[in-house]
């Protein structure tokens, strides 16, 4: 089962995500969180205004797929990208993280973590960034 | 959609205070792509442009499915835009009169084919740049949507 790194849930509960949600037949839409909380191994829970909930709530509906990319600064200094299945409670985005990517630019790009073993992606991780998360 | 100076003024290039956007793109099946992208510039007020370095999956997004959205990441303050519309790539190798969306190859191709001659790679901190710079092409995005990404009005239409 995918588990995230504390350095992927100390940049995702610190910065937030950029999400993209798409309608079944591939209509994207992208909405932005300032923060999130991580549950668990791999449960991202995202707080959404009544507006995203409103530009989201049909795409989750027909197709529970979604992409995060972290927000802020985490989107050169975090290099992830999660892919997962999501579903709205109320207005808490809820999503179940599959798969993660390494978006560290160059030939890194689009490499799978979540196939290695943790460990593995762990020190993977360390040796290509030295912080553990946001600056404070 | 031409955009306004406020917009091509974040996107297009300018060292060191270029912002860092997110591509999002997405399979025919509905499954999305969130692509970071380090560089970005404006043509005609209405074209995102994007150096292809190694999008792997955006490409084969935007072989099946032509659309795409950008989002700018960070520095993000009072540039809260969801830019959306047909999107495409154009590689090296395509015929200069290849159209897409009303842009020519060559001409796109003879700009900002070599983006490291307008831009030094260099600039990022070496954590976060690229080893190896190997340009594909240019990725293009034509901006038929722009909606807001704020909290109390996502999705609205900024113009």
């Amino acid at each position: 089962m995918t588990k995230l790194t504390p350095r992927m849930r100390n940049w995702l509960e610190g910065l937030g995500a950029h999400i993209g949600t798409a309608t079944k037949k591939g209509f994207p839409t992208t909405i932005v969180v300032e923060s999130a909380k991580v549950e668990g191994d791999n449960i991202v829970k995202f707080q959404l205004s009544e507006a995203q909930v409103a530009q989201v709530k049909q795409n989750i509906s027909e197709n529970p797929q979604v992409a995060l990319g972290p927000g802020g600064l985490g989107s050169i200094r975090a290099a992830y990208q999660f892919k997962g299945v999501a579903r709205l409670e109320s207005t808490t985005l809820i999503v179940e993280v599959k798969e993660i990517y390494c978006t560290k630019p160059g030939p890194e790009a689009a490499l799978r973590l979540d196939t290695l073993p943790y460990e593995n992606i762990v020190k993977f991780e360390s040796t290509r960034w030295r912080d553990t998360g946001p600056p404070k | 959609m031409k955009l306004p100076k406020e917009i091509v003024d974040a996107l297009r290039i300018k060292q060191p205070d270029d912002v860092i956007v997110y591509l999002t793109t997405c399979s025919v099946d509905g499954k999305c792509n969130v692509s970071p992208q380090l560089f970005t510039d404006v043509y005609a007020d209405e074209f995102i442009l994007m150096p292809d370095l190694f999008a792997v999956k955006t490409k084969i997004n935007l072989n099946e499915n032509r659309v795409g959205v950008v989002t700018i990441a960070h520095p993000a303050e009072g540039k809260a835009w969801a830019l959306r519309g047909p999107c495409g790539h154009i590689e090296w190798g395509l015929p200069d009169n290849y159209d897409f969306q009303g842009v020519k190859a060559g001409d796109i191709l003879k700009k900002w084919g070599e983006w490291s001659e307008k831009e030094s790679f260099s600039a990022l901190p070496p954590d976060d740049r690229p080893n190896v710079i190997a340009q594909r092409g240019v990725i293009v995005l034509k901006v038929a949507d722009c909606l807001s990404v704020n909290l109390e009005d996502s999705g609205k239409k900024v113009m």
